[in-house]
């Protein structure tokens, strides 16, 4: 009797749970590549804005891990949703990097929705319409953008070289004291490598641009050959911490970082303020991620006010500028004019506009890139 | 023919007892070997959907070349981009299991012959701490700790017994050994001390007796009786060590690296399962060569594996 009773409580609880919250609640799902800053952005601050903002919804941040692994994972599982012939998809948004959301454009995993919000017309720059050779155009809204820079100890090297030549000769007089992550230890490593092989080749305009050329494999080649001497007098770090890690205990004095990490370690005191940031020439890559809606997601309309809301002027303004120290999404003037000035000045104290706008690359096309990578293990290491 | 009846008489109730009592445990002979399958059922079904299973599709996806046909391609790539690699994290474990192996017979030998109790006591209490600890945290700890200007060299220049330029960072190969050996020493000492416990005393008390240090009781006395345990702990060592990615990722940058790092590299950068998938086949042949020598070993010495 007892155990009947039970049951029957068991049961009416379980038929309960659903009305519980009273209204209706509606969750939408927002999977994240990139690192465990990316999960904090949605869930401490957009997140909150957007659940504020819309009563009865709740976001649910999911983060992938960092790089183009996260971006892989989130493509495998979309993949197979519409592989298993699934009408609703579990995700509703997703930040994905370049590779990323060229990879699901060619499965047709994307919904196209830019020119249906209404800060779609606030991006012009080519990265909105260009991954790495893919038109994205109008399937991605960027979120922001990020860039690599050389981290230098001004007290020990004044004056830093400014372009890679300059940098080889650096490397030649002061052995062991330039760390990098190499290419398995994160993007930094491998955007400072895309940078030489343009540099030492010369075809920065082939190598972003296409068409894909099989005649540039020599001349890749020999670019990277010639990295192996190179790579001898430098310190290999352990992942793109490792170079922060290792140039704030003084262990080398200059390596490539992203700007945006190196910022907020600064901002969190895990870094010296001493350290500076330098783009050489002829340049180093960088790359925006971008909000994407998948064609199956099961709450269209509500991922599309989202992401509105996320590339929004303001958000961009205090969000990613002021909050997360990255380059806007959007164009800059939309945000300008949303931040002081001292705000607007610290995100470009030692990186100028005039920098990113003339060394500020994106990284090459897909099959270049992959290219790039396997010549490097075969001859670089 | 008197003899040979009473002879096929008295063969015949020994012979027969057996059918004659069949029918009676027949019935519960047969549900036995039911409750037994039953029982075994679980990890059959386990080992079959998480192990084989997934081996199968991993060897073939090993020979699948990247247009979907069958070949060796995804070997040679594995082979000419990582043959290095290969060789590097086979001595890698090779070494931290000699390494380990040592140190466990000299920790596991003092807590059996060591005569200072209070020593004894804190060295039993101590050795394990490590094995409690996941590989992941022990990496990033020796990260900051063996790093050029890390914890353990700011020590030394502390001390006075280094200056600041002659110290060096351990964040290669050696980083990665001293790691391994340090997580696993715990493991191996744990089982060889049990063995050394569980060892017949006398035979240590009759070369005590007869004159012979402690050490050479250890090496000619108790380690040769504790070979088999040892052994089990090295391949298992072997085995674990082969499959450890987060280790040789945080601390041993650039290259050669162990090919656990080149298989995640393969598959997240690359999304090349092929290749991955080959350099998998490639680390289950070691570690099945590991074990077929310990087998093989224990066979010719006992008759049966130990």
């Amino acid at each position: 009797m007892i155990r009947k009773l039970s049951m029957l409580m068991a049961s009416a609880m379980l038929l309960a749970l659903p009305a519980a919250p009273g209204s209706a609640q509606t969750t939408l799902n927002v999977a994240t590549a990139g690192d465990q800053n990316m999960v904090d952005y949605i869930n401490d601050y957009l997140g909150p804005k957007f659940e504020a903002a819309n009563p009865g919804v709740s976001v649910v941040a999911v983060g992938t891990g960092p790089g183009d692994s996260g971006s892989l994972k989130i493509f495998e599982k979309l993949d197979a949703q519409a592989k298993a012939g699934v009408e609703a998809w579990d995700v509703d948004v997703a930040v994905v990097h370049q590779r990323g959301a060229a990879q699901m454009l060619a499965s047709d995993l994307l919904a196209k929705y830019r020119d249906e919000i209404a800060t779609g017309k606030l991006v012009t720059r080519d990265t909105a319409d260009n991954a790495l050779g893919a038109d994205v155009g109008g399937y991605v809204m960027p979120m922001f953008h990020s860039q690599i820079a050389i981290a230098y100890n001004p007290a020990i090297v004044p004056n830093p070289p400014k372009t890679y030549e300059e940098l080889v000769k650096w490397v030649a007089d002061n052995p062991g004291q330039f760390g990098y992550n190499g290419i398995k230890g994160g993007m930094s490593g491998v955007g400072f490598v895309m940078g030489w092989v343009e540099a030492m080749t010369g075809e920065s305009e082939k190598l972003e641009k296409g068409p894909y050329d099989p005649a540039l494999k020599a001349k890749i080649e020999e670019a990277l050959a010639a990295m192996k001497p190179f790579n001898a007098g430098v310190t290999m770090t352990p992942g793109n911490a490792g170079t922060l890690d290792m140039l704030n205990r003084g262990e080398i004095t200059m390596g490539p970082v992203w700007v945006d990490m190196f910022y907020t370690w600064v901002a969190d005191g895990k870094m010296s303020p001493e350290i500076k940031l330098a783009i050489i020439g002829p340049g180093l890559p960088g790359q925006p991620m971008y909000y994407i809606i998948p064609a199956k997601a099961a709450s269209q309309d509500l991922a599309r006010k989202f992401v509105e809301l996320a590339t929004s002027p303001e958000v961009q303004a205090e969000g990613i500028v002021k909050r997360f120290n990255w380059y806007p999404g959007i164009d800059a003037p939309h945000v300008q004019s949303q931040l002081d000035e001292a705000t607007w000045a610290k995100l470009f104290t030692d990186v100028t506009p005039d920098d990113l706008a003339t060394k500020g690359k994106p990284f090459p096309l897909s099959d270049y890139f992959t290219e790039i990578l396997e010549t490097y293990e075969r001859v670089a290491n | 023919m008197n003899a040979s009846r009473t002879d096929a008489e008295a063969v015949r109730p020994a012979r027969a007892a057996p059918t004659v009592s069949e029918p009676s445990p027949a019935p519960r002979r047969l549900p036995e070997s039911v409750w037994a399958l039953a029982l075994l059922a679980p990890s059959l079904l386990l080992l079959a959907s998480l192990f084989l299973y997934p081996l199968s599709l991993s060897i073939r996806s090993a020979f699948t070349e990247r247009g979907g046909d069958g070949g060796t391609g995804n070997f040679g790539r594995a082979f000419d981009l990582y043959g290095g690699d290969i060789v590097f994290s086979g001595a890698v474990a090779c070494l931290t299991v000699a390494i380990a192996d040592i140190l466990a017979i000299a920790i596991a030998g003092y807590l059996t012959l060591g005569r200072n109790q209070t020593a004894v006591a804190w060295l039993r209490w101590l050795y394990r701490w490590p094995l409690f600890i996941p590989f992941v945290v022990a990496a990033q700890m020796m990260r900051s700790f063996l790093a050029k200007n890390g914890l353990m060299n700011n020590a030394i220049v502390g001390l006075g017994l280094l200056e600041p330029t002659q110290t060096v960072g351990f964040l290669d190969w050696r980083g990665v050994i001293v790691t391994f050996v340090w997580k696993q020493l715990p493991f191996v000492t744990l089982i060889v001390a049990g063995a050394m416990a569980s060892l017949d005393r006398s035979m240590i008390e009759a070369a005590r007796n007869l004159g012979a240090g402690r050490l050479r009781v250890l090496i000619e006395i108790v380690v040769p009786q504790i070979r088999g345990p040892l052994v089990v702990a090295s391949v298992l060592t072997f085995v674990t060590l082969m499959s450890v990615l987060s280790v040789p990722m945080m601390i041993n940058a650039g290259s050669p690296t162990m090919i656990t790092v080149d298989m995640a590299y393969r598959i997240t950068s690359l999304s090349d399962y092929g290749t991955a998938n080959a350099l998998g086949v490639i680390s289950y042949l070691m570690t099945a060569a590991v074990a077929w020598l310990y087998l093989r070993q224990g066979i010719r010495r006992d008759g049966v594996p130990p």
